[in-house]
Parts: structure tokens; C-alpha cells; sequence
């Protein structure tokens, strides 16, 4: 055996663990299943539609996109959650940790690999739904705003995902991760409430809530797709950064509390 | 990468760790002022039985654990930089690796994380597997692999890129003897090329034909280290004389054992030893057998287990 | 050092975040939540998802609804009051009463829309046969409204329920009495006086609602047939007795406490003397 000479790149070990990470979840039964119960209910959807009166493009439509972001956002927990846990319950970070690579660029790797699976898995159930669509003599680009937003929130879930599996166990960060799924979709309620409470610490509380919590809604442009209502390029960008800003900031904390992270047992 | 050929590669100056316990109630002490120095080129071995502190001291030798106080060098650095470990292999004790990798993927990611070019990868994969001897499950899913093979599987992937130091952690734990040989000829090789090896062990054995030095731990502090001859003392300790017959009285000897016909003594040095066998041929007692003890690893090991348990009994 | 530049970074990315966020919902906040409510489902529907939650789901929707309609800045807010308190929230929990009467009130009190608070309270009523709050308060809701009729018939359903309190079963007679028919009135105040079911209570006001109708009819008979002697005879006449004698009535009607009726000749104006009447005599 030599003494290596190579030079390590930058981004060799984020690409090495992404690419792991990805093998991963593409070896694992459960992305199958998940990803086979979507493609199931997009083409039932298909047959769904024959039961109605009317725009039956509307059910398949509402039912695909709701299936892309519901299996999506399963996906982006489910993984999200196991990359790291699953690492150090099986002690393989040891070994990966071991290795000269910042723990950085181990948490970079692991959001690539799952952001990978994602995007993969949107592009399967998209082209699915475009070609159910196409049967019925429907345009898919109208909905494609739409996707591109659910696949932002795709992204800012794993994020919280991988943030949460930083810092507790799977159950916690499972429950953790679908939990701000559900109350970034409810974020106008607290807004609600504010404006009910006088001030006090409910109120800052409640405020500080609104503003911490992401507004999933704001990346939800399901309706206007589907009805065909007029949605500029500005606000779809302008979703798309904040939830990729909203990531990006997540990501960073990851990173932080992983970089203090003890690997005890 | 270890900057000049003085540097110690390992190096720990004082070091505390203790882990909190569930809810942060309760502290254990895993390893208390620890002060431990491998030099280069040697085979340390790191013995204490199990609990001693052993893996908790490999983990903050590799940053994955911070010490509460002290100092840790790898390679002159702090383990926590990357640089620090760059010419490092580790063997995790009981390894685990991805299961659903081959044999050739998994030494395929290490050597990336390594930061290893695609030729040099490609080559020091081929030649991982061919010093281990695990060509014939190159393709072969982890999954499928036994206990010992996976252990082996581990070895290639801590000795690829030619580390100039390695770290194993109870690298003989759930072999069988041939596998246990091959680990021992595999660390002796690697001597011979003048990599830094510290293995953890319990097994006593395997350390006193190894190791150049030792160090003991037990509870989280370190009982004694040194040179093998060092600690165990190398002269002659006692000699153990078999008398036959009936010993007539004045035999200037401790009485061990009597058998039947024949008594065991012991003399504590070789004048002793002189004056015994006069003292027998004068008497025409029979000598059948002498042999001089010396104390083992293994004596001295229990010895300093044996004087702290009975220190933490009292 | 670099964690404290990890977590700026990371603040930045925050606050960046909240400002495109803020600046996000500022641009288009208007189809944001009229979608809120057209999106919410049929409560039928929302039952088969509830897991057997559906009670609880209708609570917190009826907590939500509470909160949406106090808010007064909002625009085109009753649009879907139907909507969210009968298909949803009834759906859901057919029995839970107050999004009825809420609804309706909302209805009825903000938006000023009868029809649909009416219709939201018969839906209740509908499915919850011994609710007379229901048809209590939409009988009194179209009184507001001046629909004295149909707040009869309000009062009378929920009078009927067994079980009302008996306050309720007195609101027909009085709210005949509102809508200007009093002979009906004192029909329903004497078969309430009359009835061996009615508390003390009740027999106090009817028996004081009775004479006070019975005195109201006779002046108002008495009055009219002055007002016809009058105009026909061109004169007043000198004494009731001439009102019998002309045939202008059958017999001059006495108070309840058995007391003829005053009669002054030059102003041609009658009074009574009887005790414990209301309003003027």
C-alpha cells in the first residue's frame, strides 16, 4: 500500500455521503411503498373521476397534487429523521466520523442525499400525474407552480427533519417534524388569536410563534393550479425564497448543535 | 497530516470525561486524568477489563467525544479538526456498516471520505481487499457477511489510504483463533512498515506478544504503563523446586504444596536457589524438577485489578 | 468563533426569510382567506377523517369560527356562515346547539339575513326535536325583524316542546297580542289561566293578561259602535243604554270587576275604573 496522494475535494465528502445517503433510501422498502401507494392513488384518481359530474380533470388534479405533497412530506420525515439517528444507533458514524471530514460536511451530505430522493420522487409522482392527465386530453404545465412549491416544501421539511434527528430520538423528532408540518399550515390562526388576546406574555408568545413557525401556506398554490387562477412569477419566486431561506437557516442550526454533539454510545 | 516526523501522534495530557446520566441526573466517571503518549512507530496496547474506560478514551482520542478537561492530540492537533485525522484509521469496536452496501461499495465510500482521487481510490480498494483477503465478497452485500468477516471488512476500511496511524478498537473481539492470527500477523506487518498502531483489548494475550507498550486502565484511570519489560518485571522472580521423599527439617525453602511423595517449595532468588540444592544434595533429598517463574502480563494485569477492587470492596 | 459565525449566518437566514415571508402575505392576502373558508370541507366528509373525533373537531372549528366572525375588519365575511355552522360544524356534531344559534345570531344580528338564520335554527330544530331554545329564539328573531306571524309559529313549536319551561309556553298568547290579535290573545291567556298544568306564575299574568285583553276588547268595541252611532246619527249618544236601544250593540259590556264602563256624553270618550290594568284605559 502507498501513501495516498490525492487531493481531497471540497465537496468529495458531501457527494460521498449525499450519494450514500440516496443508496440508502433507495435500497429501503419504504420509500417503495410510499412511493407505490401514490402512484396507486394518482391513477385511482383516474377512476375516481369517472364517478363524477362535471371536471372530472378537477378530482384528478386535486387528488394528484395532494398526493405528491402528503407522500412527499412522509418521505422528507420519515428519511429525514432516520439519516442521522439511524447512523448513530448503528454506530456507523463512528466510522464515518472518524474519517477527515468536517461534521459539516456530513450533515450536507445527508440533506443532498435526502433532497435527492425527494426530488426523484416528485419527478416520478409528477410525471405519473401528467401522463394521467394527458390520457384525459390535460395540460400538466399549469400545475407545475405548484409542484415546484410542494418540492420548496419537501425541502424545508427535511430540513426540520434533520434538525430535530440532530438533537432527539426518532419518535420526538418524527412527531417533532409532522407537528410543524401541521401548524405551518395553521399559522393564520395564531394570527387569529393574536389579534383576540391582549397583550401579555400570551400575546408575545403567541406572536413569536406565528413569526417562528413556517407559513406553509405560502408555499401552497394547489388551489390556484387547479382552478386555473392567474399566479405571477414573483410570488411563486418569493415562496421559493423564503422557504429555501427558511431551510438554508435550519440547516445552519443543524450544524451547529451537530458540530457539539457527543456520540457517547 | 502529522506535520514532522517527531510529532506524537497520540497524546493525552490530563484528560477528564464523565457522562451525565438519564435527564442529566447522576454522573459517571468514564476516565479521570488520563495522561497516555503513543510514539511513533510502536504498537500500544490499551488493556483493562471491560467498563475500564477503553472505548471512552479511543472516542476522545478521535473528537467524537469532547473531555470535560485536559488535552487531546491527534497527530499534534486537536482531533476535532479534519486535518487531525487525515492519516488515521479507526476500527469501531463490534463495527457495523451499512448493511445494504457490498463489500467493495463500502471501502468505495470510505476512500471518498478519505479523499482519495478515483485512480488512487480504485487502487487502494483492490489492495485493502487483497491484504484482507476478501476478493471473493468484494460484491458480496454486508448483510450477509459473518461476525468475522465483518471485523475484517472493518480492518481493510481503517487501513485504506496507508494510514501512519491506526486505531482499533478490540480488534480481536468475536474471532475465532485463525481470525485471531491474522489480525495479529496483519498489526505485525504494519509495524514492519512503520505505522503507529493503539489497540484496545482484553485479551492479554493477544497484547503480550503484541505490543511494544501498554498502558493499564481500570475505572477510568490509568494503573500503570510502560514497556512490557517495564512492567513486567523481566529477572526471574521466584523459582519453584520439586523435592521427592520425605524433606528432613531445616529446608531453607517455603513449602507450596506436598504431593504425594513429592513436596513443591519455592525460593524467592537464584542464591536462595544455590544454597536449596546444596542444602538437598547434602541431604540427599531428590530434586525432580526447578523451574524459575516469571511474572506475566497477565499477573500484573490482575494484580492491579485485583488491588483496586479489592480497594473499592473496603 | 465559527459556531458564533455559523449561527449569524443562520439569523440572517432567518430574518431574511421573515422579511420575504412578511413581504409574501402583504402581497396576497385577500385570496388567501376567502380560500380558508370556501376549503373547508363538508363536515360529513370531515367526519370520515375525524378517526371518531368528530365532536372535538367541531369544537375547535366552532372555536375558529368564533375568532374568523369577532374579527369586524374582515370583508365578505358571511359569505360562507351557512356554509361553516350548518355543513360543517352540525355536520359534524348534529347535536351540539350552539353553532345553530351562534350562526343564526351572526345571521340575523350582523349580516341582517332572516332567511338564513332562520333556516339555520329549523335545520337544528330539525335534528334536535327537544331543542325549543332553537325555536324560541327564531321566533324572536322574526319578531325582530317585524315577522310577528311566523314568530307566532315559532313560539307555538317551541311551546309545544314537552319539557319547555313555562315561560316559553306563555310567549304565543303574548306575541298574539303584539301582532294585534287580541281576541286570539285572550283565547290563549284564559286556556293558560284555565289550565290545571299552569304554575302560579303563569296564572298571576294571564289572569292579569285577561282582564287587561277583556278590558281592551270592550273599549274598542264600545268605541267603534260610538265612532258608527255617531257618524250614522249624527249625534253622541246620552248614555251606553242608547248604544243597546239603537242596535249598535247587543248588551253593554261590563269590567272585570263587574262595573260598568265610564261614559262622558259631552266628549263622547269611554274609560274604565277596573284595577290592575296596563297602559292606557
Amino acid at each position: 500500500m502507498s501513501r495516498h496522494d490525492g487531493t481531497p475535494g471540497l465537496g468529495g465528502a458531501v457527494a460521498a455521503i449525499g450519494l450514500n445517503t440516496f443508496r440508502e433510501a433507495i435500497r429501503d422498502r419504504v420509500l417503495y411503498l410510499l412511493l407505490a401507494f401514490a402512484l396507486v392513488i394518482i391513477l385511482a384518481a383516474r377512476v375516481l373521476s369517472l364517478l363524477t359530474v362535471g371536471s372530472e380533470a378537477k378530482i384528478i388534479k386535486d387528488l394528484g397534487l395532494s398526493a405528491i405533497a402528503l407522500f412527499g412530506v412522509l418521505t422528507a420525515v420519515f428519511v429525514g429523521v432516520s439519516l442521522v439517528f439511524k447512523e448513530i444507533e448503528r454506530r456507523t458514524i463512528y466510522t464515518l466520523l472518524a474519517h477527515p471530514v468536517p461534521r459539516w460536511q456530513f450533515l450536507a451530505g445527508k440533506y443532498l442525499g435526502v433532497g435527492g430522493v425527494l426530488t426523484i420522487e416528485v419527478a416520478v409522482m409528477s410525471g405519473t400525474l401528467a401522463l394521467v392527465l394527458g390520457w384525459k386530453g390535460e395540460a400538466f404545465g399549469p400545475l407545475l407552480p405548484a409542484v415546484a412549491l410542494i418540492w420548496v416544501e419537501l425541502l424545508l421539511v427535511a430540513a426540520v427533519a434533520l434538525l430535530f434527528s440532530t438533537c432527539t430520538n426518532p419518535l420526538l423528532a418524527t412527531l417533532g417534524s409532522l407537528a410543524v408540518y401541521v401548524a405551518g399550515h395553521l399559522v393564520w390562526s395564531l394570527e387569529l388569536l393574536q389579534s383576540r388576546l391582549v397583550s401579555g406574555w400570551q400575546r408575545a408568545v403567541c406572536q413569536a410563534l406565528y413569526w417562528v413557525l413556517p407559513n406553509l401556506e405560502l408555499l401552497d398554490l394547489k388551489p390556484e393550479a387547479v382552478h386555473g387562477l392567474p399566479v405571477s412569477a414573483s410570488e411563486v419566486g418569493l415562496a421559493a425564497a423564503y422557504g429555501l431561506a427558511y431551510a438554508a437557516a435550519l440547516l445552519l442550526l443543524a450544524v451547529v448543535v451537530f458540530e457539539r454533539r457527543e456520540f457517547a454510545d | 497530516m502529522c506535520a514532522a516526523p517527531a510529532e506524537v501522534p497520540i497524546r493525552l495530557r490530563g484528560v477528564c470525561k464523565a457522562f451525565r446520566g438519564h435527564l442529566g441526573i447522576g454522573r459517571t466517571v468514564a476516565v479521570e486524568k488520563l495522561e497516555l503518549e503513543v510514539r511513533r512507530g510502536e504498537i500500544f496496547g490499551l488493556l483493562g477489563p471491560n467498563g475500564a474506560g477503553k472505548t471512552t478514551t479511543v472516542k476522545l482520542i478521535l473528537g467524537l467525544l469532547r473531555p470535560d478537561a485536559g488535552e487531546v492530540r491527534l497527530c499534534g492537533r486537536p482531533p476535532r479538526q479534519p486535518e487531525a485525522r487525515r492519516r488515521v484509521g479507526f476500527l469501531p469496536e463490534q463495527p457495523y456498516f451499512y448493511q445494504y452496501l457490498t463489500v467493495r461499495e463500502l471501502l468505495d465510500l470510505c476512500a471518498r471520505l478519505r479523499g482519495l482521487g478515483t485512480a488512487a481510490r480504485r487502487r487502494e480498494v483492490e489492495s485493502a481487499l487483497e491484504t484482507l483477503s476478501l476478493q471473493a465478497w468484494a460484491h458480496t452485500p454486508i448483510r450477509k457477511l459473518s461476525k468475522g468477516l465483518v471485523q475484517r471488512v472493518g480492518l481493510a476500511q481503517a487501513l485504506l489510504g496507508a494510514p501512519e496511524v491506526v486505531i482499533l478498537d478490540e480488534p480481536m473481539s468475536g474471532l475465532d483463533p485463525i481470525g485471531r492470527r491474522e489480525v495479529r500477523d496483519l498489526i505485525l506487518g504494519l509495524r514492519r512498515q512503520g505505522t503507529t498502531v493503539l489497540f484496545s483489548s482484553h485479551i492479554l494475550q493477544d497484547a503480550e506478544v503484541l505490543c511494544d507498550r501498554v498502558a493499564i486502565l481500570f475505572a477510568g484511570r490509568l494503573r500503570a504503563e510502560g514497556r512490557l519489560e517495564e512492567l513486567i518485571e523481566p529477572a526471574v522472580r521466584a523459582f519453584e523446586v520439586r523435592l521427592e521423599g520425605m524433606l528432613p527439617p531445616g529446608c531453607p525453602a517455603e513449602t507450596l504444596a506436598r504431593g504425594d511423595g513429592s513436596v513443591l517449595v519455592r525460593v524467592p532468588d537464584a542464591e536462595a536457589l544455590t544454597r536449596l540444592l546444596g542444602w538437598a544434595l547434602g541431604h540427599g533429598v531428590r530434586v525432580t524438577s526447578v523451574s524459575p517463574r516469571r511474572e506475566s502480563l497477565e499477573d500484573r494485569f490482575l494484580r492491579e485489578v485485583g488491588a483496586r477492587a479489592r480497594e473499592g470492596v473496603s | 468563533m465559527r459556531r458564533a459565525l455559523a449561527l449569524l449566518l443562520a439569523g440572517v437566514l432567518a430574518l431574511g426569510a421573515g422579511w420575504i415571508r412578511g413581504y409574501a402575505q402583504a402581497t396576497a392576502p385577500a385570496r388567501q382567506e376567502a380560500r380558508e373558508l370556501l376549503y373547508l370541507p363538508n363536515g360529513r366528509y370531515l367526519k370520515l377523517v375525524s378517526l371518531g373525533f368528530a365532536p372535538l373537531l367541531a369544537d375547535a372549528i366552532y372555536l375558529w369560527a368564533i375568532q374568523y366572525y369577532a374579527d369586524y375588519q374582515r370583508a365578505d365575511r358571511f359569505r360562507y356562515v351557512r356554509h361553516v355552522f350548518g355543513d360543517v360544524i352540525a355536520e359534524l356534531d348534529p347535536h351540539y346547539l350552539d353553532p345553530y344559534w351562534l350562526g343564526a345570531l351572526i345571521l340575523t344580528v350582523e349580516a341582517g339575513d332572516l332567511e338564513g338564520g332562520l333556516a339555520l335554527l329549523e335545520l337544528g330544530f330539525e335534528r334536535n326535536p327537544d331543542a325549543w331554545i332553537l325555536p324560541y329564539l327564531a321566533g324572536w328573531e322574526a319578531a325582530r325583524f317585524g315577522a310577528l306571524e311566523r314568530a307566532i309559529a315559532y313560539f307555538e313549536r317551541a311551546a309545544a316542546v314537552p319539557g319547555a319551561p313555562s315561560f316559553v309556553r306563555r310567549l304565543p298568547a303574548g306575541m298574539y297580542r303584539r301582532a294585534g290579535h287580541l281576541e286570539e290573545a285572550l283565547r290563549r291567556w284564559q286556556a293558560l289561566l284555565y289550565d290545571p298544568q299552569s304554575d302560579e306564575m303563569t296564572r298571576a299574568i294571564a289572569e292579569r293578561q285577561v282582564r287587561d285583553l277583556i278590558v281592551r276588547l270592550d273599549l274598542d268595541r264600545l268605541r267603534e259602535a260610538l265612532a258608527r252611532f255617531e257618524r250614522e246619527q249624527r249625534r253622541r249618544p246620552v248614555a251606553l243604554e242608547e248604544l243597546v236601544r239603537l242596535g249598535y250593540l247587543e248588551r253593554i259590556p261590563r269590567d272585570p270587576d263587574g262595573r260598568p264602563y265610564r261614559y262622558d256624553p259631552h266628549s263622547g270618550t269611554v274609560g274604565t275604573e277596573a284595577s290592575r290594568i296596563l297602559g292606557e284605559r
